[in-house]
This record gives C-alpha cells, sequence and structure tokens, in this order.
C-alpha cells in the first residue's frame, strides 16, 4: 500500500499470490530471520556463552531451592496425616452415653477412624510405661478419664482444617476438653512458608537481574549496528521489522539459558542424591530425591524464554526509535 | 511531484537553514538543486524524506501534505522516495546483491521475485557482475551506483540524490547523471542536490539556487547562467 500514489502497488499485492501462500510467507521470514539472529549469536561464541551462562546460572539457583522445598514437602506431608485428636471424655458420662457418642462421631465426613481407650485401659498403660507404678497403687479411684483417639480423613489432616475438627469435637456434651498436637506441624508449616516466599524473593531478584542483563546484551548489539539501522530505516524499514532480529536473539538467549538451567538442575540433584540417601539412612527412611517433572521443566524453559524476550522487548522499545538517520 | 510552500526551517539553537522557500516540482520533471555548502541543499532534501518537519509551510508529495504524515507512517513513505547520498550509506559488512535487495526484502517480496529485481536494477547500471562482491572491493563510482540501484530496485516515481557526484571525476560524474536521464526518461520524477556547477552548465535542466537559506534563482541552467553573478554576490 502506497500512501502517497494511489495506483503504485508494493510487495505481496503485485504478486499474485493466494492467502496459504502469504501466510506460509510470513512464517518462512520469520524463520528466516530468527536463524540468522541465531546466525550471529553463532559468530560470536564468547559472548553469547557468557551471557547464556549468566541467564542460565540465575535460573538454577531458584529452580534449585525450589526443588529443595518440594521434597521437603513431600516429607513433611507423610508427618501431617499422622495428625491425631485426643479426646478427654468427662467423668459422669455412663458408657451408654459414650457408646451413643462413639456412633455419632464415627458418621462425620471428617472422621477417617476413631478408637476408644477405657479409663481402665489407660490406668494399665499408664502404669507400665510411665514407671509411676507402684505410686498409683495408693490412689483409691482411677484419675484417668476414658479416652477417644480420632483420626481425621486427609482432606481435614492439614493444621487448620483439624484445629476446626477439634472445635467441633469439643462442642459435643460428653467431652471435657480435646487436645491436638499440632503446635510443631504448624511451625513446620511457618517455615516452609517462609522457606516458600525467600525462594520467590530469590527468584524474583534474579528474574530480574536476567532481565536487565539481557536488556544490555541487546542495547550493546542495538549500538553496534547502529548505521545499519540508519540504512534501514533510510530505505522504508519500519521499527517492527528492524526489531524482529533483536527480539528473536532474546528469545534465542532465553531458551539456550533455560537449557543450560536445566542441565544444571539435573547435575545439582544428581550430585546431592548420594549425600541425601547417606542422610536418610541415619532416619532408616526410604527416601529418594525427586527432581524436576516434565511439565516443571516445561515451566522453567518457558520462564526463561519470556524473560530473553522481556528484555530485548525493553531494550528494543526504548534504543530502536531513538536511531534515527540524519 | 514536490510542492514547497513558504517554507522555513530553524533548527534548534536558532539556525535558520531555509527561509520561505516556496518551488513545485512537476512529474516526470528533473531539475538539480544548487548552492554553497551551507545553502540549505541537505535540509531541504531532510524535509521531503521527513527526516526533519519544517518550522514553517507545507510540503506536498503527490497533493499529500506531509504534515498529515505520522511518524509511524513514515518508512511507508521512504519506500516511494528513492535516496541517494554521497556517502552511499551502503551495508560494508554485506554484499552488493543484499545492499541492492534491502528495500525488497523490507517489503516482504519473495524470494524469486526479489533476484529478479535485484538484477534487472543491477543490469540497469551496468554492475550484474559485481552482484556477490563486497561494496569495500568496489571503486569509489562503483559503489555510487550500488546505492543508486538500492534506489531504484523498487521502481519509485520519486528520486532524491544528495551530492551524488561530491567524490567522483567528471567523466564518472557525468555517467551518473546519464543514469539519471535514463530513468527520467522513464517517467520517474528526479531532483540533484549538487555543488558542481560545471556539471549543471553542460545540461539545460531546472535549476534551483539556494542562498543562506533563501530561493535566489529559479530556471532552466542558461536563465541561471546569465544571473551567474548574482551567485557569486
Amino acid at each position: 500500500m502506497s500512501l502517497l500514489f494511489k495506483d503504485r502497488q508494493h510487495g505481496a499485492e503485485i504478486s499474485q499470490i493466494s492467502t496459504v501462500q502469504k501466510v506460509m510467507m510470513f512464517f518462512v521470514d520469520h524463520l528466516r530471520q530468527a536463524l540468522a539472529s541465531l546466525g550471529d549469536l553463532w559468530r560470536t561464541p564468547t559472548a553469547s556463552l557468557l551471557t547464556i551462562g549468566v541467564l542460565g546460572l540465575s535460573i538454577t539457583l531458584p529452580t534449585t531451592l525450589y526443588v529443595l522445598v518440594k521434597n521437603t514437602e513431600q516429607v513433611s506431608a507423610g508427618w501431617e496425616q499422622a495428625a491425631e485428636i485426643s479426646l478427654f471424655l468427662r467423668k459422669d458420662v455412663s458408657q451408654g452415653d459414650i457408646q451413643q457418642l462413639i456412633k455419632r462421631v464415627n458418621l462425620w465426613p471428617e472422621v477417617e477412624k476413631l478408637v476408644h481407650v477405657p479409663s481402665e485401659q489407660a490406668l494399665k498403660e499408664f502404669k507400665q510405661l510411665s514407671g509411676f507404678g507402684d505410686a498409683l497403687q495408693y490412689l483409691d479411684k482411677n484419675p484417668l478419664p476414658d479416652v477417644l483417639l480420632v483420626t481425621p480423613t486427609e482432606k481435614f489432616a492439614g493444621p487448620q482444617s483439624a484445629a476446626r475438627l477439634l472445635d467441633k469435637l469439643r462442642n459435643e456434651r460428653e467431652v471435657e476438653t480435646g487436645k491436638l498436637d499440632i503446635e510443631w506441624l504448624t511451625r513446620l508449616h511457618g517455615v516452609l512458608t517462609l522457606a516458600r516466599e525467600l525462594v520467590s524473593l530469590i527468584a524474583l531478584l534474579l528474574f530480574l537481574a536476567v532481565v536487565l542483563i539481557i536488556g544490555n546484551t541487546i542495547r550493546l548489539n542495538i549500538l553496534n549496528k547502529r548505521s545499519e539501522i540508519q540504512v534501514m530505516k533510510l530505505v522504508g524499514a519500519t521499527d517492527a521489522f528492524i526489531q524482529r532480529p533483536f527480539l528473536y536473539t532474546g528469545f534465542w538467549f532465553g531458551l539456550a539459558g533455560g537449557i543450560l538451567a536445566w542441565f544444571a538442575v539435573i547435575i545439582i540433584c544428581w550430585w546431592m542424591e548420594s549425600s541425601i540417601a547417606a542422610l536418610t539412612q541415619l532416619y532408616q527412611k526410604d527416601f529418594t530425591l525427586t527432581g524436576l517433572s516434565g511439565s516443571e521443566l516445561l515451566v522453567v524453559l518457558g520462564l526463561s524464554v519470556t524473560l530473553g524476550l522481556a528484555g530485548s522487548i525493553i531494550s528494543v522499545a526504548r534504543h530502536i526509535r531513538e536511531i534515527e538517520p540524519t | 511531484m514536490i510542492k514547497f510552500e513558504q517554507v522555513s526551517k530553524t533548527y534548534p539553537g536558532g539556525q535558520q537553514a531555509l527561509r520561505q522557500v516556496s518551488f513545485h516540482i512537476k512529474p516526470g520533471e528533473m531539475a538539480f538543486l544548487t548552492g554553497h555548502s551551507g545553502a540549505g541543499k541537505s535540509t531541504l532534501l531532510k524535509l521531503i524524506s521527513i527526516m526533519e518537519r519544517p518550522t514553517v509551510g507545507r510540503v506536498l508529495i503527490n497533493g499529500h501534505d506531509l504534515k498529515q504524515i505520522t511518524s509511524r507512517q513514515i518508512p511507508y513513505i521512504r519506500r516511494d522516495i528513492g535516496m541517494i547520498f554521497q556517502s552511499h550509506q551502503l551495508l560494508m559488512d554485506k554484499t552488493v546483491f543484499d545492499n541492492v535487495a534491502l528495500p525488497l526484502i523490507i517489503e516482504g517480496y519473495s524470494r524469486r521475485e526479489t533476484t529478479k529485481k535485484v538484477h534487472a536494477a543491477l543490469d540497469m547500471v551496468g554492475l550484474l557482475n559485481k552482484a556477490k562482491n563486497s561494496p569495500v572491493t568496489l571503486s569509489g563510482g562503483e559503489q555510487q551506483r550500488v546505492g543508486i540501484a538500492r534506489a531504484v530496485v523498487n521502481r519509485p516515481p520519486l528520486l532524491l540524490a544528495d551530492e551524488p557526484t561530491g567524490n567522483l571525476d567528471p567523466k564518472l560524474s557525468m555517467e551518473i547523471i546519464e543514469l539519471f536521464e535514463n530513468f527520467n526518461q522513464a517517467g520517474v520524477s528526479v531532483f540533484i542536490a549538487t555543488h558542481d556547477l560545471g556539471l549543471i552548465a553542460r545540461m539545460r535542466y531546472r535549476t534551483l539556487t539556494l542562498k543562506n537559506g533563501q530561493m535566489i534563482t529559479d530556471g532552466l541552467t542558461e536563465d541561471w547562467q546569465e544571473d551567474s553573478d548574482e551567485f557569486t554576490v
């Protein structure tokens, strides 16, 4: 389309080609430019490798921390499900009422399992385990109440929902008091939340650094090609056309950095596996380090490419407009 | 084709490059723009290719006021204007072929068509056998002709040349001007800025003369020669 000369035809209009061919041409053009900017990177291997290295390692660090947090969460997930509520029943309720209560609570959807420990049995156990056996002989009546041990279903085993279940159980007439040993669980959760936030924060800072590094690298590339850009503007290239190879450069940096991060994380996991195995053996626990899943690997790669593109978009938007032919 | 209406250009800092310049170059016309260095020739050409905007007045191409052209539209305007520079403005790390093909690649021509058109343009300037060379290996005159091939490769209706013979000897200069005459005969409007008075003197073309940013003569070479004392004042 010509703005000044109505009857003058341009480019694709002049060669009568079908829409399909036009779409094909579009992709072929982009592919050609993508490969051209890959070739540019290839011609300056040292500079390109340094940039890719910085990018890859900046992504490796938060990814490794993420793997660490993920594994810790997996280990603690096993403990969480063991959350158990102890209910101490009032001493003045009859055995019949207790059986009623057991029947009722068993029907609740939150409850997985319910064990009744009668007071006599509790006393017997206490005698055995506490070592106060002789002293307890002097008691004229059993001071221990009947106890119900309630195991919540998996869905209600988390610290918050378990606490809610405890409150509900406490409201039962027969229950004197209840206890849920979740304090350490809450603490662990707190630590894990903190760790996760810390990882996010570190990741955010490093990602910002990556965007700045890529932005600066692209800026230098643009300044190096200053005279070429001026010539292109003189012969009628739009900013969009001029910036495309630089955007592809950012894309390639991101892709290469992401792949580097993959390998780095895989090597780190492999490296740490043996020492972790040695540690977990001491606890006689079966534990294998879980690396990144397929979708997580894709996320890492996608993130890396996004960061590369973001850096180049910021840089290109600022600097290509500035360069004008004189 | 090109119309200036009372155009003045003042650069930031107060330097007045053009003062109330008016003229009209008709479609298919070939004209020269002359004057001493610093008389405002380059500024005038820059106003046509929208590398600069006028401070006062209107510049029109084919009846379109360039004031209406937004900065996003400028690239499309430049595709209608073939521009030739004294400094060639070639990409030295690309081949002659790639240099000439640049405007076509920007417009999205297919590879086959690009090759065809580039070869035609190089043939016109007599450099078809140098297509694979780097511009660095060419002489000054040949480099200038590569620049001309690039300017005409997508057949623009208007050619602008800023000192196209600046560094060339008279014989090579004449060859370049003859090239422009060929394009002009094919219907292209040609506007050439030069301070090479000897070159203009040998031809009968309309010549516009600038002095201190003002248009002092506008007419055929012969008329201008009669008033030549005016130019030397």
